[in-house]
């Protein structure tokens, strides 16, 4: 559901709650809550909260704070549950959760990029979910395709994967994936054939790893949603990652979206850290940076 | 990386006294291992405070360069500090002695011979916002609602900033200090400062030099000045003699004053017991004793609180020392060959969202800034100025690329003769944006992209050699010698 379609929403219930309200409070409350509501309704986004408070004791106070993070906070009340706009907001943001895990990358994305796609043995994303082992390992065709069209032995193999979120993917890639590429030339990398893997996991770079035997893996992978964004996307990077690679050999940069680690400057940043990668020969909790 | 110090030198030349601290800062890593590094400042220690010092002069209108520097030597010997320990800090002239014909040569002289990147400063705002800072008024501000103001009360100004969570909202400076009227145990007037004749007429208090003064007019004069001062900042009275002692231009409104902190060296003679007797009041050969509990009584009638200062006389010089240097992100694109670059001058480039989606308003955008900077350094400037980046939330990639572009060619065209382009962003994306122009420009120039500063139109900077290839110190400042 669009942000316009809740505020619509939105608005008529609000007018019917208005009604209710000015009935049965005092007017100075009722025209804080009026307020606050005009300014919602024309120009609110999900990332631009606002507090409900109607008097608040310390206003700037307040504000400072509701700035200062993206959890729900000063959302004021009514009785003892939520605001209509909370409730609705909560709703609207666990929906894009549910969305973008069950969603798909946009092929257009893709092919800008030219990546071809391969998939796990997830087989469909409710086994997806039950069974994570499955996304860590490249069907036969799989195998087959990366052998038939990528360089072997590269310095350096990005891969994108969907991972739990498509919507990941479809917000960043366009400003991760040229910045990553601009650092690795910039520190003098070579970088194999690029591709996609549906329904991947984390630890796929293991099994890609055996397949081509990069001695770096740069991984671009949809997190899982939440109720801040549904769009945070994660860059794993392994030092030759092989079958029993351990998880704290593994280094990340996390919640790469908009509101978070800015996309642009994660993707200029990777290209350090893969340098780092290479003269230090480890990754993970060794590297020292 | 592992947690670093930083050892940082504050010196202050002021009207009467001269001081030196020295101080290490701690760099910490603020961000978590799963983001992208940031350190910042985490602790400020303070090593060694200097003996107020009087300021050497050679006549009234010049600075004794040799016997500062002698001061300095003798106090970096006793601090036990190498000029090579020396990473950052600040030396600020201040109050009356800014004035004086040598100033701008020995405070830059100094900065250079203090260590490799101790910075020269100067001006009545940056003076204000430092010895805020370091009295205390700054974090107190952070934690308490409303506006504190800090007073520094020094020999020939007094200097005030407006403090509100942790920001500041504005400074104002008057000429209001203790040497401001020099005078022996008989009260007799040695020397009456000109700036504060026609404040002294408006209030038909005719005094001169050479003449004698009794305890009670000199009384009444310090109780009119606290008043002048104080009438200000409560906005309340109709009294507007305050005019004729400002220093520079007044705020264009003046907030509500919640509490009020008095620094400086008048600050520290508050809390002495009160001048009774011309000789008492004489003791330095000024009227400062006199002054400082005038300021002291007056507070009561006014609205505000007055707190107390966790540094007086040494505010400045602290906040010179341990509050003048901030670190850069630390994912940045920098040339340790070309740092550091003292003295940068900074033109703001204001860009909004649309501007970087069109590649014709960008065009326009960055054209003016250039235009506007081959007019006040010349086009053929080696080093004229850093473009500091701001009013944007997000930037995308091909945002970053039409930016880079135009950046490239825009610096390019205006200033052939320059071989270093510096850019500062507010945001967090100097290291792709620094990437993007050193593609473009292959080395002509070279480039440096540092973020997450906040530079104002008309400020100077002093960029410092990079900490662990990461990310490098930056003072702010405003010079008050340049027009």
């Amino acid at each position: 559901m669009s942000d316009i379609q809740v505020n619509l929403l939105l608005e008529k219930v609000m007018a019917e709650l208005q009604k209710r309200l000015q009935r049965e409070m005092p007017v100075e409350a009722a025209g804080a809550i009026n307020n606050a509501e005009n300014g919602a309704a024309n120009d609110r986004t999900l990332f631009d909260p606002v507090s409900m408070l109607p008097n608040p004791r310390d206003k700037e106070g307040l504000a400072e704070l509701v700035a200062s993070t993206p959890a729900r906070i000063g959302v004021w009340r009514t009785g003892t549950r939520p605001l209509t706009k909370t409730m609705l907001q909560f709703r609207c943001d666990h929906a894009a959760a549910v969305d973008a895990v069950y969603g798909e990358v946009n092929p257009t994305i893709l092919d800008q990029f030219h990546l071809f796609t391969v998939e796990t043995s997830f087989e469909d994303t409710e086994n997806y979910l039950k069974r994570p082992d499955r996304g860590r390992i490249l069907t036969d065709a799989a195998v087959a395709k990366l052998k038939a069209r990528c360089m072997e032995k590269p310095q350096v193999q990005v891969v994108v994967s969907d991972g739990l979120s498509a919507s990941a993917i479809d917000a960043n890639l366009a400003d991760v994936l040229p910045a990553l590429l601009d650092s690795l030339k910039a520190h003098k990398l070579s970088s194999g054939t690029p591709f996609f893997v549906r329904g991947g996991r984390v630890a796929a770079m293991d099994h890609i790893g055996e397949v081509l035997k990069p001695e770096v893996v740069v991984l671009l992978i949809g997190e899982r949603p939440g109720l801040v964004t549904a769009d945070s996307m994660s860059a794993y990077m392994c030092y030759k990652p092989r079958k029993g690679t351990v998880e704290s050999d593994r280094t990340v940069i996390s919640n790469i979206h908009r509101g978070g680690t800015p996309p642009v400057e994660a993707g200029a940043h990777i290209g350090t850290i893969v340098k780092k990668m290479l003269e230090q020969k480890t990754s993970g909790v060794n590297l020292v940076v | 990386m592992a947690e670093t110090w930083i050892t940082s030198v504050g010196i202050d030349l002021g009207t009467s006294t001269t001081k030196l601290i020295v101080s290490r800062l701690r760099l910490g890593r603020t961000s978590s291992s799963f983001s992208l590094p940031r350190y910042q400042i985490v602790e400020r220690q303070l090593l060694y405070a200097s003996p107020i010092h009087a300021t050497p002069l050679l006549q009234c209108d010049e600075i004794d360069a040799a016997a500062v520097s002698r001061i300095i030597q003798q106090e970096y010997a006793k601090a036990n500090l190498r000029l090579s320990d020396i990473q950052s800090g600040a030396v600020i002239i201040t109050g009356e002695t800014a004035t004086k014909k040598n100033a701008e040569q020995i405070v830059h002289s100094l900065a250079e011979r203090a260590g490799d990147f101790v910075v020269a400063t100067a001006g009545a705002d940056l003076e204000a916002v430092l010895a805020g800072k370091g009295s205390g008024a700054e974090a107190r501000s952070k934690q308490v609602k409303g506006v504190i103001a800090n007073v520094d009360v020094g020999g020939g100004t007094a200097n005030a900033a407006l403090f509100q969570r942790g920001n500041v909202i504005g400074t104002v400076t008057f000429h209001i200090g203790g040497r401001l009227i020099r005078l022996n145990r008989f009260g007799d007037i040695q020397y009456l400062s000109p700036q504060i004749r026609s404040w002294l007429k408006e209030k038909g208090m005719q005094i001169a030099e050479a003449q004698r003064i009794t305890y009670a007019q000199l009384q009444h004069i310090a109780s009119e000045m606290a008043r002048s001062l104080f009438g200000y900042f409560s906005g309340i009275e109709g009294d507007s003699s305050y005019r004729l002692l400002l220093a520079g231009a007044a705020l264009d409104k003046v907030p509500t004053v919640d509490e009020i902190i008095v620094s400086g060296g008048i600050g520290r003679l508050m809390e002495g017991p009160y001048p009774e007797t011309m000789e008492e009041v004489s003791v330095y050969g000024d009227f400062g004793p006199l002054l400082a509990h005038e300021l002291k009584e007056a507070c009561r009638s006014y609205p505000f609180h007055r707190i107390p200062a966790e540094q007086t006389v040494r505010a400045t010089v602290i906040g010179a020392g341990m509050q003048s240097t901030e670190i850069s992100g630390s994912t940045v694109f920098i040339d340790a060959k070309r740092l550091p670059i003292r003295n940068l001058p900074v033109l703001k480039l204001e860009l909004h969202r649309e501007d970087l989606q069109s590649a014709d308003r960008l065009h326009k955008k960055i054209g003016a800034i250039m235009d506007l900077g081959a007019r006040l350094f010349g086009s053929k400037a080696v080093h004229p100025f850093g473009i500091a980046l701001t009013g944007f939330d997000y930037c995308s990639y091909a945002s970053l690329q039409l930016l880079a572009d135009e950046l490239a060619a825009g610096y390019k065209r205006s200033f052939p003769a320059s071989d270093l382009l510096v850019v500062i962003s507010e945001n967090d994306m100097a290291k792709a944006l620094g990437q993007s122009l050193s593609i473009r420009c292959q080395g002509e120039p070279e480039v440096i992209c540092i973020d997450q500063i906040r530079v104002e139109h008309g400020d100077y900077m002093d960029l410092g050699e990079p900490i662990s290839d990461a990310m490098i110190p930056v003072v702010i400042k405003t010079l008050a010698f340049h027009d």
